[in-house]
């Protein structure tokens, strides 16, 4: 298994306009926390999903400078951009294409899409993967998982394909141990009260459908008075943070093409505070996974926290662990 | 989602983002979104200046130099507001002048990729209009 970073991770940084896209892989390669370089199509590149060809020659030139190895473009199953209608399948096909042909003119091996694209859509797709050598890999994410109803639904598609440009993104969220702490330590310094907070966690624990829970959730909160936009922060941990086996992913580890490694935050001892790095990274490695994972920090979501620092840490703890499980 | 303040992803305006001009104000407004969204799915809430809420009709958007009324933005779908841009919300109104003010802008996003997601951006600024 291969260490990266999603610049994902860094939106704070880039968001502030601190650091220009070309400083970020300046800042990774710097850092040495490539050499895998992962990149939000809609994020980083303006004008997206259109590729000039100045910027294809000026990422290539920094690529082979800063001897980063781009892993996965980012794309979007963006279904409601007139709001109130969703495109149709031809429309869908129609707008998935021109990203991945982009990914494939900036030399990214794997397209990273989502699941509102619908099994249909990426299976008209694959001539066009194949053609352009890109795998197209489905990010698998909390609130679902490997077995969730949504993904088994492109589990039947694949099996009937079996195409090898077919794959699987596991994204670490959707096996997490607990909800972060350092998320709910945010939810604290807000003034959310610890009776709401042992509520969430209490529904959070149980089990069950994610959206179901969160509706339980909400309702004995209404019912005890909370604040609404408390409540409402508070309920994002449901769709946010699934509690499957991390095991759940050895079915799909075959076709998986690449990983999101997400993490929050660390414990005194340096470990992931919510995710069993531990557990799920020698089962990856064990399983002959020998692609790339990215480095995810979403703590930026509530965190001012020096992402670039979070990312070191992270691949830090994420060597020790390979070195020694 | 106000109920995350404060974190770049949630700014709706900027720093320094106050100006007034001859007919009222300009204010300099970031996309609350880690990523760039069509105009179409962005909606301009309400907009209050020293507590006083400014009709819509009365707010216009402008993005790289264009500028639309707010009724219009949900019609752009090919328009992109790139993440990294700001974009500016011209309010005429006739209590205007330079000094401090208080400037408060609700931006509402519909990401089109999560069905049925409103995502509600409320910042509140004092400003020193430039």
């Amino acid at each position: 298994m291969k260490l990266g970073t999603t610049l994902y991770a860094l939106t704070n940084e880039y968001l502030s306009r601190r650091y220009s896209f070309e400083d970020l892989l300046a800042q990774t390669a710097a850092r040495g926390t490539g050499p895998g370089l992962e990149v939000v199509g809609f994020q980083s590149i303006r004008g997206f999903p259109v590729i000039t060809d100045e910027f294809a020659a000026r990422f290539k030139e920094l690529v082979a400078k800063h001897k980063l190895v781009p892993t996965s473009l980012a794309i979007n199953a963006d279904q409601e951009i007139r709001r109130g209608r969703v495109m149709s399948d031809d429309e869908m096909v129609a707008y998935h294409e021109p990203q991945i042909r982009a990914a494939a003119k900036l030399g990214f091996p794997v397209a990273r899409y989502q699941y509102g694209a619908g099994p249909e859509v990426i299976r008209r797709l694959v001539p066009l993967a194949e053609k352009l050598n890109v795998r197209l890999g489905l990010e698998i994410h909390a609130p679902q998982h490997a077995n969730h109803p949504d993904v088994v639904k492109y589990r039947e598609m694949y099996a009937k394909v079996r195409s090898p440009f077919l794959g699987w993104i596991p994204d670490f969220s959707s096996t997490a141990k607990t909800v972060p702490p350092s998320f709910l330590e945010f939810f604290r310094a807000q003034g959310v009260p610890e009776s709401l907070i042992c509520l969430a966690m209490e529904i959070w624990y149980s089990e069950g459908d994610a959206y179901k829970r969160m509706m339980q959730y909400k309702e004995k909160a209404r019912a005890s008075g909370a604040d609404e936009a408390q409540l409402n922060g508070l309920s994002l941990i449901f769709p946010m943070f699934g509690k499957q086996d991390p095991r759940s992913w050895l079915e799909l580890l075959p076709e998986v093409v690449h990983i999101h490694g997400k993490f929050f935050g660390f414990d005194a001892e340096g470990n992931e505070e919510a995710i069993d790095y531990p557990a799920l990274l020698p089962l990856f490695r064990d399983g002959g996974f020998t692609g790339y994972m990215s480095s995810e920090w979403e703590g930026h979501m509530y965190s001012d926290a020096d992402a670039f620092q979070m990312i070191e840490s992270h691949q830090a703890m994420c060597r020790r662990i390979l070195a020694t499980h | 989602m106000d109920y995350i303040p404060h974190m770049q992803t949630s700014r709706v305006i900027s720093d320094n983002g106050l100006r007034a001009t001859p007919t009222g104000y300009r204010i300099d407004v970031r996309l609350p979104w880690y990523r760039s969204l069509p105009v179409s799915t962005v909606e301009v809430g309400e907009v209050s200046i020293d507590g006083r809420v400014i009709d819509p009709s009365k707010v216009t958007f402008e993005l790289e130099g264009c500028t639309s009324s707010l009724a219009d933005m949900a019609d752009q779908v090919d328009k992109v507001w790139f993440v990294l841009d700001s974009a500016y919300l011209i309010v005429e109104t006739e209590a205007h002048g330079g000094g401090e003010h208080v400037v408060s802008v609700t931006l509402n996003l519909y990401p089109p990729y999560i069905r049925g997601l409103k995502r509600v951006s409320r910042d509140r600024k004092t400003l020193q209009a430039r």
